[in-house]
């Protein structure tokens, strides 16, 4: 009854053509970038902050970059967690060499390393699809997780091998190293994927996103419109690598405040990224948050949130109990919702529109 | 007065150049298989030529060849005045060949709006900064396609559909998007494959409409095949006839349908 477009009516296709028609629904989009940005800051904690929120966004991000390339393109990679490491050290070099640039410029930089990366990986994609292209993307995987590893000069030389995120300013005040607070990485990471999912809202909208979709779902009539398959999936590619180059950044020097590729940019986090695209929902931005939430939040809330409500649950029954839930629930979404969470979300806000009246 | 001779000098080049496209023995195989035997043909400006034949004649081939899917193994084909030699279909696309699918290869997930959408993508000019921003010029292109595409949408009465992915749409409908989509390249030439298959009778009539509508309209030069042969002889200005890859008549459809070996390998057989 109360969401809906009755009484909206749209005079101009302009308006019809928003990424989002409905009243109701900028309005909800306001509510929640100022409990984002107002919200969450003054109430949540430290704690809430550092392993709730910025986790999600840093995945939200990693996820939009997949489903772009799997859910919009219709091109499989298990190649992520790699260019999410491409990212992160990309950004430590940059950093290092040019301290004097605002850090936030050097983690959105490091996308267009992973770009680069992502284009030459990409290359195969003409001529090898799905399976194939999974294992062309898994050779870039351990590939460049090797490199990581055996190129001491990525990580500049440190004893640990690792990246040690070094403290930048940003007018006084710190933010990245040990003394930047929760609050102030949560903020600029929280702007960082604000501004990129309107960019990635724009191109999935408009030409770019079609002719993507266009290849998907056939690319022989593709390119009968004149789209030049090569091109349309290397840019696929290239944006894709490109969120997961800043995501791998913003992992590292808004999150975890250093760490090696082992750790961070393995297999395992691939896999943890294909999965959050598949439960979110292939081909939808809203899912990608959404499959990221689940995920990310999901091994917290049942670590924490079960004994705070007085279940008592040991430590590694609920990492158990968190595998078995992920399991069910991708074979689940596989085989009943391939569009995952997303759709779920558009069917309840369909029921909305007719409530309370069920037809 | 310049103008009114340049005017005149157009109308004399059109005149000349009457033909659109030429087909100068073509041959393809797979295999062993002769898909098409020295095959020859034109298509004049402005007319809706068919092709017609049994089932695995090569109609299919032929259009694929047309638009650049297979590489004749000897022959030319000229499109306006062109000749080429192999060529990608998207190139094809950029000469002004549209065309529809036997099989519809709409593309499935997306809405029949968007499907339209797709069909404007060589007209659409913004490049990927103006994309990534969708405001200003990027959008102002986009709502003047928008515009475009409203007008297909309105001639092929699918406004019902428009935000409807085309995956759930019922056969009829699915081939009306897609004649939507190719009409929505503004196509110098348009290839039709079997656009009336699996339909029923009013279906059937509302695509012959259709098309005689584009063709009148907006003088869009169309090739055509198609099984029903009442509907060939209607429409058409000039048929083909293929049988095994060879071209056994060409003409009117009054002279085609008085061939006497037309008639053993087609019109005599109940389809
Ligand atoms: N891609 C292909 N590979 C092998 N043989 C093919 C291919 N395409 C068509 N053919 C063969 O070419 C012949 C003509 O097919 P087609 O052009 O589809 O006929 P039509 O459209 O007239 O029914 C058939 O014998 C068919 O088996
Ligand atoms: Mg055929």
């Amino acid at each position: 009854m109360f969401y809906r477009e009755a009484g909206q009516f749209k005079t101009t296709y302009a308006s019809d053509m928003a990424v989002l028609p409905i009243l109701q629904d900028r309005i909800g989009l306001a509510v929640i970038l100022l409990i984002g940005f107002v919200g969450i800051p003054l109430l949540g904690g430290n704690f809430f902050l550092q392993t709730v929120m910025i986790p999600f966004l840093v995945f939200s991000l990693a996820a939009i970059g997949l489903n772009i390339l799997t859910g919009y393109t219709g091109l499989l990679s298990l190649g992520s967690g790699a260019f999410m490491g491409v990212g992160a050290y990309a950004c430590y070099k940059l950093t290092t060499i040019y301290p004097g640039v605002n850090i936030v410029i050097w983690i959105v930089a490091s996308g267009f390393f992973a770009a680069a990366i992502g284009v030459v990986f990409g290359l195969p994609s003409l001529r090898i699809k799905g399976f194939y292209l999974i294992v062309a993307t898994l050779a870039a995987q351990f590939f460049l997780q090797w490199s990581f590893v055996r190129i001491p000069w990525l990580y500049n030389y440190n004893a640990s091998g690792a990246i040690e995120v070094p403290q930048r300013l940003f007018a006084g005040i710190p933010l990245t190293g040990a003394n930047a607070t929760p609050v102030t990485r949560y903020l600029v990471l929280l702007g960082i994927v604000t501004f990129l999912t309107w960019i990635a809202s724009n191109l999935v909208h408009g030409r770019i996103g079609r002719s993507w979709m266009a290849v998907r779902d056939m690319d022989i009539a593709a390119e009968l419109m004149g789209i030049r398959l090569l091109p349309a999936k290397l840019l696929a590619f290239a944006v894709s690598s490109f969120y997961c180059g800043v995501a791998g950044a913003c992992m590292m020097f808004l999150w975890y405040g250093g760490g090696e590729a082992n750790d961070a940019f393995n297999i395992n986090q691939s896999f943890t990224i294909l999965f959050m695209v598949i439960i979110g929902g292939l081909g939808s931005l809203i899912g990608s948050f959404l499959g990221a939430a689940f995920i990310s939040i999901l091994p917290t809330a049942l670590k924490f949130g079960v004994p705070a409500l007085g279940i008592a649950i040991p430590g590694t029954v609920a990492e158990h109990a968190t595998y078995i839930l992920l399991g069910a629930l991708i074979i689940f979404f596989l085989i009943v919702e391939p569009h995952g969470l997303a759709r779920l979300w558009q069917i309840g806000k369909q029921k909305l529109r007719m409530w309370p009246f069920p037809y | 007065m310049s103008a009114l001779a340049e005017m005149l000098q157009g109308e004399v080049a059109r005149a000349a150049a009457e033909t659109l496209l030429t087909v100068e023995n073509v041959s393809l195989t797979f295999g062993g298989v002769r898909a098409l035997s020295d095959i020859s043909f034109d298509i004049r400006k402005g007319e809706i030529r068919a092709i017609i034949g049994p089932n695995g004649a090569g109609k299919t081939s032929m259009l694929n060849c047309i638009n650049g899917f297979y590489h004749p193994r000897s022959g030319r084909i000229t499109f306006k005045g062109k000749t080429r030699q192999r060529m990608r279909p998207y190139e094809a696309a950029s000469q002004g060949i549209a065309r529809t699918f036997q099989n519809v290869a709409l593309f499935k997930g997306m809405t029949t709006l968007d499907n339209i959408l797709t069909g404007r993508t060589l007209k659409m000019n913004r490049n990927f900064f103006w994309q990534l921003l969708r405001h200003g010029p990027a959008m102002r292109e986009e709502i003047e396609h928008r515009i475009y595409c409203e007008d297909i949408i309105d001639f092929l009465e699918i406004e019902h559909i428009r935000k409807t992915p085309v995956g759930k749409l019922p056969y009829g409908l699915q081939k009306r998007v897609e004649l939507g989509r190719a009409l929505a390249m503004q196509p110098d030439l348009l290839l039709l494959d079997e656009p009336m298959a699996g339909m029923n009778l009013e279906e059937k009539e509302d695509m012959c409409r259709f098309i005689l509508d584009v063709n009148r309209h907006f003088r869009t030069t169309i090739a055509l095949i198609e099984h029903d042969m009442g509907v060939v002889m209607d429409i058409s200005d000039r048929v083909v006839v293929l049988e095994y890859g060879h071209k056994i008549a060409d003409g009117t459809p009054d002279e085609v349908k008085a061939d006497q070996r037309v008639i053993d390998a087609y019109l005599g057989v109940s389809h």
